[in-house]
């Protein structure tokens, strides 16, 4: 408290903008517990807090998309209310989602002119492109106008998204986890052009992440968020990380020491020279190779678009392999079809849980039969044993801490938690020899994600073969036993953990240490 | 001969009008499988109320309106209570099937009108169609409304954070293609062929659908689908001028419907879809909710 | 809304209870007979004496009661040709098309057995359903194939194979196509005697069929594998192909089988029921009848039991709604009226049980229970 009045001693110049008591309940959730927040011109301002805190609404409600339900806004003094996000870009503040908001099939250049306000009427994107030229110019940065948005790197897409809300006239730049799905150089970029917005340009930056190596490398002041409440605003530089990490989780969060080495045994999961095409008709796995023995855990780093989806959907046969072998335990699986692999002891979890794993108007009984409608302990002569899935579906839950109310909820009940729980605890259930897990713990809380990942090493510890298909650098250095990446459909190296470090498999992922070392 | 050429292109002028209606439709992201039924809802009234008050400007307006209506009646459906547009527009449909043949026969018969005034030797509507590809293209690939549209359909959520009104946009395209679909309805009971009978379209509104699929979306393709089959639609009905006593003339009525199917399956083949590309709109079909 | 720590609000109730859905189609019902009585108001007989005159026809004379049974029949072999499908997530609108081709193929055969001329027992009698079933079949499995190898749109595709049909038939019936009656243009002959099935308790064995088929059928997809393949195909395509279901047998399979019940329904109308044993020239009539089907099968929610008395209130409204029609002279067309309303008030219902009231308490987000729709 004594910090938080100290540095508004501090402050010489009034803020640029400033919210006041910010509440905001969706049915059922109180978001936003009479939040203040106060944010001086041309700095970088950073909102920490974890998943759920309430960071994105917040930013939602300075962006006119969500209307709080008390509180608030104040720009460089004066009241606002934004009814949309015309009006706040209308005075200057322009908003860089965490999912990106562009039309893939349009290029560029039509996505930085869409909304923009002075697009009235006839489109004229000569003057368009003009101008955008020298803003480009203006700022350095160097962008295709003329490319289809879904050809570009992730990294480019972002600063088409920054670049629009530039062109749009933002003096007040709002970005939601910018650095979520960048390469750790694209982050340095991203991070380096931010500080010259800023410094040279006078831009005011609202930065929300969970990441504290960003904030530490940007940000003069942070508002920390917990539970819908802005439990602290102080300077970046008078901050322990120990002390943002304890504002930010509310209390001491130990985390279960890990085990991590079991003998490793036979090889389990052979794959040789895969090659798949994505949905776009491209080459996106380019000749794969690797294996996973028995007792050991494959992490496999890498930015989303390299390969990932279709090397998971390939192995457990949901897409059809181009060229190369897959083999189980010595089979040839290459072109068995997904029940086959299941029955010789396949296990898949895959990337979404709500929209692949589950049917959400399933109960969580009939969600269970996914993985068991062909087992001949539930299916007997083409009859479901309802009863038996039922007793399944109890022991599931319990093991694996679902918390429902029973088992015949629908499955659109869940949260994103639990709803995952439930799908690992399927999958594990049929205690499979090797097991896909591709993003397993994406958009977890912590506690939910630490679970996930004991029963990962759990069942590794058993004697499964474990491929974790992650884009969560520390996860996959937290379980795996050999860590590689994926760059452009190919893996950049595989090696032993403790031969290796974060920052140089970072590097794998953005494609920079060449596959020739 | 000529006489086939202006009846062919009559013919494509209502496949045209319904069609491009739901061109407009489809591009904001709405999917209305209920043509159809606005066709028959729009070309009954225009047929009942020009019969009434013996003025086709009347029952022009009658059919527009109709069309129109039955288009926001959608879109409140699918925008604002987000249902599912397939069971919207099969509802439509039956509905429409359904109280056109209860509130429309009692006028069985032919309209009993001086034959619809024409323009150099054609129905007006033919200019009107042409017109209107014109005025679509124009709008959806030089305005900024139709940059927000074409995003709306594409991209939604990205649309709405750009300070796109998606709704709004929305209902426009989904009352536009409404009038469409009612003006296609009122130049067929009106001008193409005056006369009610009983579910007087039998698959014309579909085949106008699917003439949306084929066309990639693109409105000049759409106006060259239509020209064709409206062409094979009128031989289908003479086939004497193609080839005389060959086949019945009933099993040349399926033609059009066959090759419809065979297009079809054609497009949809991986060999024409990597070649070709789906310009089908992203979001076609999936609710919007911010 | 909020009241201190409460709130009341509006919102997307997915998945309704089996009592509400009960509730909701009685209601659909209800309201779509409520605005239809606006619409055969007369001012002579006020706007209860059509369904008085209606229903009185169809329940309690015993003509129309024969002609309700016949085509209550008929009707619930459309609603299963609809029904299986729509489990699987699929629109099977080629009811009439699949209609006329089992229609056609029964008629074939007789025809082929010299039905025309003389009339000779023969395994006929068994050959003929079946030649019925397996045509309904052929066009559902080709509606089928094309929706799960090239994923084409199945409404279009069902709707071009209605007019194809609807015109073959034309073709066999008119201008002395094969099937043309010796003494009427533009229907086909009339079944002999040996041709037509035998009655029991004045029904054909395509009505008990029908009935045992309902049963099956939700037997099948609340207790088989195959039952719940496609049940989960038809809620989410995504999970069922991650679940190793195969769409192409999904999708061939849901339309094999509703083809062969549309198949059967022609067969059903248009040889077995008594009074008619021929294809009729307005046999398009009965072809657009089978849309209500569609309806009943909507308005159960799949349901192929709870269709059944559905498909018999249904028939003895089309049936004595065209009877009140002659009676009260109004227009023609008053049962497809009712049709389209019923759609309407099913589109309405299906509304109404997507979205409810709640009223609860607001807890802090960091409740330890589980939060619907949060965390994605």
């Amino acid at each position: 408290m004594t910090r938080e009045q100290h540095s508004a001693q501090a402050t010489a110049r009034p803020p640029v903008l400033r919210a006041r008591g910010i509440t905001k309940a969706f049915p059922g959730v109180l978001a936003l517990d009479g939040v203040d927040l106060e944010v001086e011109e041309a700095e970088v301002h950073a909102v920490l807090g974890q998943n759920g805190a309430g960071k994105t609404t917040l930013m939602n409600v300075l962006f006119g998309l969500v209307q709080p339900d008390a509180g608030e806004v104040y720009l460089r003094g004066r009241r606002v209310r934004f009814r949309s996000p015309h009006d706040a870009l209308a005075h200057g503040i322009g908003m860089v989602h965490q999912t990106r908001k562009l039309v893939a099939a349009h290029t560029v250049l039509e996505n930085l002119v869409l909304g923009h306000p002075r697009a009235r009427g006839l489109l004229d994107l000569h003057a368009a492109r003009r101008e955008l030229r020298s803003l480009c110019q203006r700022y350095g940065v160097h962008v295709d106008l003329d490319a289809r948005v879904w050809q570009l790197p992730e990294g480019e897409k972002q600063w088409v998204e920054i670049l629009k809300a530039l062109y749009a006239g933002a003096r007040i730049l709002i970005l939601d986890e910018p650095t979520s799905a960048l390469t750790p150089p694209e982050v340095q970029v991203l991070l380096r052009a931010l500080r010259n917005l800023v410094e040279e340009h006078g831009v005011t930056v609202l930065l929300v992440t969970h990441k504290l190596p960003v904030i530490r490398a940007v940000a003069r002041t942070v508002t920390v968020l917990r539970a819908g409440r802005a439990v602290a605003r102080l300077p970046v530089s008078e901050a322990s990380d120990q002390e943002l990490v304890q504002l930010m989780v509310g209390q001491e969060v130990a985390l279960p020491g890990l085990p991590t080495d079991t003998p490793r045994g036979g090889v389990l999961l052979e794959v040789e020279d895969l090659c798949a095409y994505n949905d776009k008709g491209q080459l996106s796995l380019r000749g794969v190779s690797f294996s996973a023995h028995e007792g050991e855990i494959v992490g496999v780093a890498g930015v989303t678009g390299n390969g990932q989806d279709e090397l998971a959907q390939v192995l457990a046969g949901l897409r059809p392999a181009a060229s190369g072998r897959v083999r189980l335990a010595g089979r040839d699986i290459t072109h068995l079809r997904p029940l086959d692999r299941w029955r010789l002891g396949m296990g898949y979890v895959p990337a979404d849980r709500s929209e692949v794993a589950t049917v959400a108007a399933f109960s969580l009984v009939d969600n269970v039969g996914l993985n068991y409608h062909f087992d001949p302990e539930i299916c007997r002569r083409g009859l479901l044993d309802r009863g038996r899935l039922e007793r399944l579906t109890r022991r599931i839950l319990a093991t694996f801490r679902v918390k429902a109310p029973h088992p015949y909820v629908q499955a659109r009940h869940l949260s994103g938690g639990n709803l995952q729980k439930l799908v690992v605890g399927r999958v594990l259930s049929r205690q499979p020899r090797v097991v896909v897990a591709h993003l397993p713990t994406q958009g977890l809380d912590v506690e939910a994600a630490t679970f996930v990942r004991g029963r990962l090493l759990e069942a590794k510890s058993r004697g499964a073969a474990v491929v974790l298909i992650s884009e969560d650098l520390d996860e996959v250095f937290a379980v795996s036993d050999r860590v590689g990446a994926l760059y452009e459909g190919r893996f950049v190296a595989l090696v032993p953990r403790h031969q290796t470090d974060p920052e140089t498999v970072g590097a794998w992922m953005a494609g920079l240490a060449g596959r020739d070392r | 001969m000529s006489e086939l050429l202006v009846r062919s292109l009559e013919a494509s002028t209502v496949f045209l009008l319904a069609a491009l209606g739901e061109l407009v439709n489809q591009r904001s992201g709405v999917l209305n499988v209920g043509v159809e039924g606005l066709m028959l809802f729009g070309g009954t009234a225009a047929f009942v109320v020009a019969k009434s008050s013996a003025s086709y400007a009347l029952g022009l307006g009658a059919g527009v309106a109709v069309g129109a209506l039955l288009g926001g009646v959608h879109g409140v459906f699918s925008i604002r209570l987000r249902g599912d547009q397939v069971i919207s527009g099969m509802g439509l449909w039956v509905l429409s099937f359904g109280l056109t043949t209860y509130l429309g026969s009692p006028h069985t018969g032919p309209l009993g009108l001086p034959p619809f005034p024409t323009f150099a030797g054609l129905s007006p509507f033919v200019h009107a169609g042409v017109l209107l590809v014109v005025a679509v293209w124009f709008v959806l690939s030089r305005t900024s409304l139709g940059l927000a549209i074409r995003s709306a359909g594409e991209n939604p959520a990205a649309a709405a954070a750009s300070g796109v009104n998606v709704p709004a946009v929305r209902y426009l395209c989904v009352v536009f293609g409404g009038t469409l679909a009612g003006l296609a309805g009122a130049a067929y009971t009106l001008s193409y062929n005056p006369v009610w009978n009983y579910n007087f379209l039998m698959g014309w509104g579909f085949v106008s659908l699917a003439l949306v699929f084929f066309s990639m979306w693109n409105p000049w393709i759409l106006l060259g689908g239509s020209v064709l089959f409206g062409a094979m639609w009128q031989l289908s009905l003479n086939p004497e001028y193609v080839l005389p006593g060959v086949l019945s003339r009933y099993v040349w009525r399926t033609v059009p419907f066959l090759v419809t199917v065979v297009t079809l399956t054609v497009i949809s083949t991986p060999w024409f879809r990597t070649r070709w590309g789906l310009a089908k709109p992203q979001a076609l079909g999936v609710p919007y909710s911010d | 809304m909020r009241f201190g720590a409460w709130e009341l609000s509006v919102e997307r109730a997915e998945g309704a209870s089996p009592a509400r859905v009960a509730v909701g189609a009685l209601v659909a019902v209800a309201l779509a007979l409520l605005l239809a009585s606006a619409l055969f108001w007369t001012p002579e007989a006020g706007p209860w004496a059509a369904y008085r005159i209606a229903f009185g026809y169809a329940f309690a004379n015993p003509s129309g009661l024969g002609a309700t049974v016949h085509r209550a029949a008929y009707l619930l072999l459309c609603t299963l040709a609809f029904l299986v499908p729509l489990r699987g997530g699929l629109w099977n609108i080629g009811l009439p098309g699949q209609v006329y081709a089992g229609a056609l193929a029964a008629f074939g055969v007789a025809f082929w057995a010299g039905a025309r001329e003389a009339a000779a027992p023969g395994p006929w009698l068994l050959l003929m359903p079946l030649a019925a079933a397996l045509a309904g079949s052929a066009v559902g499995a080709l509606v089928g194939l094309l929706r799960a190898k090239l994923d084409l749109n199945e409404i279009l595709v069902t709707m071009m194979l209605n007019s194809v049909l609807f015109w073959l038939v034309a073709d066999f019936i008119k201008e002395g196509g094969a099937l043309m009656s010796a003494t009427a243009e533009g229907e086909s002959f009339t079944l002999p005697q040996d041709f037509r099935p035998p009655l029991l308790l004045g029904l054909p064995p395509t009505a008990f069929l029908a009935l045992a088929a309902s049963v099956a059928s939700d037997f099948v997809f609340s207790r088989t594998a195959a039952g719940y393949r496609v049940r989960t195909y038809g809620l989410n395509p995504q999970a069922a192909r991650y679940a190793g279901i195969d769409p192409l047998r999904v999708s061939v399979g849901v339309f094999v089988a509703g083809g062969a019940f549309a198949g059967l329904a022609g067969y059903h109308y248009f040889t077995a029921v008594p009074g008619l044993y021929k294809i009729p020239t307005n046999y398009g009539y009965y072809g657009d009848l089978s849309f209500y089907g569609m309806i009943c099968a909507l308005i159960a929610r799949g349901s192929a039991v709870g269709a059944v008395p559905m498909a018999l209130m249904f028939a003895g409204l089309s049936v004595g709604g065209r009877f009140a029609q002659g009676a009260l002279r109004l227009p023609f067309g008053v049962d497809y009226a009712i049709l389209g309303l019923l759609m309407t008030t099913f589109v309405l219902s299906h509304l109404v049980d997507r979205y409810g009231f709640r009223w609860r308490r607001i807890s802090p987000p960091r409740a330890a229970r589980p939060q619907p729709e949060e965390a994605r």
